[in-house]
């Protein structure tokens, strides 16, 4: 893994975080398809070690992981451009869509086209779900990996999503490798 | 409502979530019931915004700081969005130490795994709201095998999602 410079860290940032409808679970998704899959610039453990630290970090997600890949990549200025890359350009959206939204919401069109990315983005967080436990899918850790998504699933209904966490992370400790 | 009170108040509601709606209760509490600087109709409306507009839901917040306080307050609200973010370097800076120890390791795996769970039950309301039609059903399952199949960019396969519901509808069908 080699550290991208900061311009192409910030095309990066800027592009999928700007562009990806549907909350922080497809952009996610779409981060670990950028940077793990065809850029190579995460190792799949990097992306996990990212993740889970954005899951328990307060405020979004997103931006949580988007400054800790960023800091893994390049330090604290990456952790910095990688979050205003991310933030600034749909913040400066949502305030200026804000201003104007009774106009806006008035254009058919905008409302078909979000419809249609919105519901891609339900295909996009079940591939996400999919890639993030796919690698923990083996043959001797298959079942219990099958398991603690399922219960975490379940609890997570009627719980909130800290503590299921907290309980998976109590899990994972006492975790014994099968080999 | 001065700018630092409005920063104040939306950083002590960002820093009590873990996910993108969470902060919505006490928002609610400190700008439509304490104090009545917004309606619930411009609560309404910032929600549709964050979810309408590309990035985390949880942007509804700068949808919000623009109505208490115009421009000014979208950036006050687009800086307590993100402060909270900076918090991971540090905690970057501890998991970095212990990442060695094999106990930590399975920690944090069996986190990942939970959070794929957790996001998995996020897709349920995401799902029941946007797959009302055949088409967004069609849409959302072609996303999927595009994406488990092929390397083909996410932004794509949403560019093409937006462009087959135009299509759709000009044909008088509907995605959502």
């Amino acid at each position: 893994m080699t550290a991208p410079p900061l311009a192409p860290l910030a095309n990066v940032f800027l592009r999928i975080g700007n562009l990806t409808f549907g909350g922080g679970g497809p952009t996610i998704a779409a981060f670990q398809r950028e940077l793990v899959d065809r850029r190579h610039w995460l190792s799949p453990e990097q992306f996990a070690l990212s993740y889970a630290l954005s899951r328990i970090t307060p405020g979004t997600n997103l931006f949580a992981f988007c400054t800790c890949t960023g800091a893994l990549l390049r330090g604290f200025a990456g952790a910095l451009v990688a979050l205003l890359a991310a933030s600034v350009p749909s913040c400066i959206l949502v305030a200026v869509l804000t201003a104007g939204f009774d106009t806006a919401s008035r254009w058919g069109a905008v409302n078909v086209a979000i419809d249609g990315a919105v519901a891609a983005s339900v295909g996009i967080l079940l591939a996400s779900c999919w890639s993030i436990i796919a690698p923990y899918v083996t043959r001797a850790n298959g079942v219990r990996t099958a398991l603690l998504a399922g219960v975490s699933f379940g609890l997570s209904m009627i719980s909130t999503p800290l503590l299921v966490l907290g309980l998976a992370a109590v899990v994972g400790w006492f975790w014994r490798e099968r080999e | 409502m001065s700018l630092w009170t409005l920063y104040f108040l939306l950083l002590k509601a960002t820093l009590s979530s873990f996910s993108g709606l969470a902060s919505l209760p006490i928002l609610r509490e400190d700008f439509v019931v304490r104090r009545p600087v917004l309606t619930d109709r411009q609560l309404n409306t910032a929600l549709v915004i964050g979810r309408t507009t590309p990035g985390p839901k949880g942007l509804y917040v700068v949808s919000l700081g623009y109505y208490v306080a115009g421009y000014p307050g979208a950036a006050i609200a687009w800086a307590a969005v993100v402060t909270p973010a900076l918090l991971v370097v540090a905690m970057l800076g501890v998991a970095a130490r212990f990442t060695g120890d094999p106990r930590v390791k399975r920690m944090l795996r069996a986190v990942v795994i939970a959070s794929a769970g957790i996001s998995l039950s996020a897709t349920l309301p995401l799902g029941i709201d946007a797959l009302t039609t055949p088409l967004a059903w069609v849409l959302a399952g072609a996303s999927l095998v595009i994406l488990l199949r092929t390397e083909v960019d996410t932004l794509w396969v949403m560019a093409g999602a937006a462009l087959v519901s135009l299509a759709a509808s000009a044909l008088h069908l509907k995605a959502g």
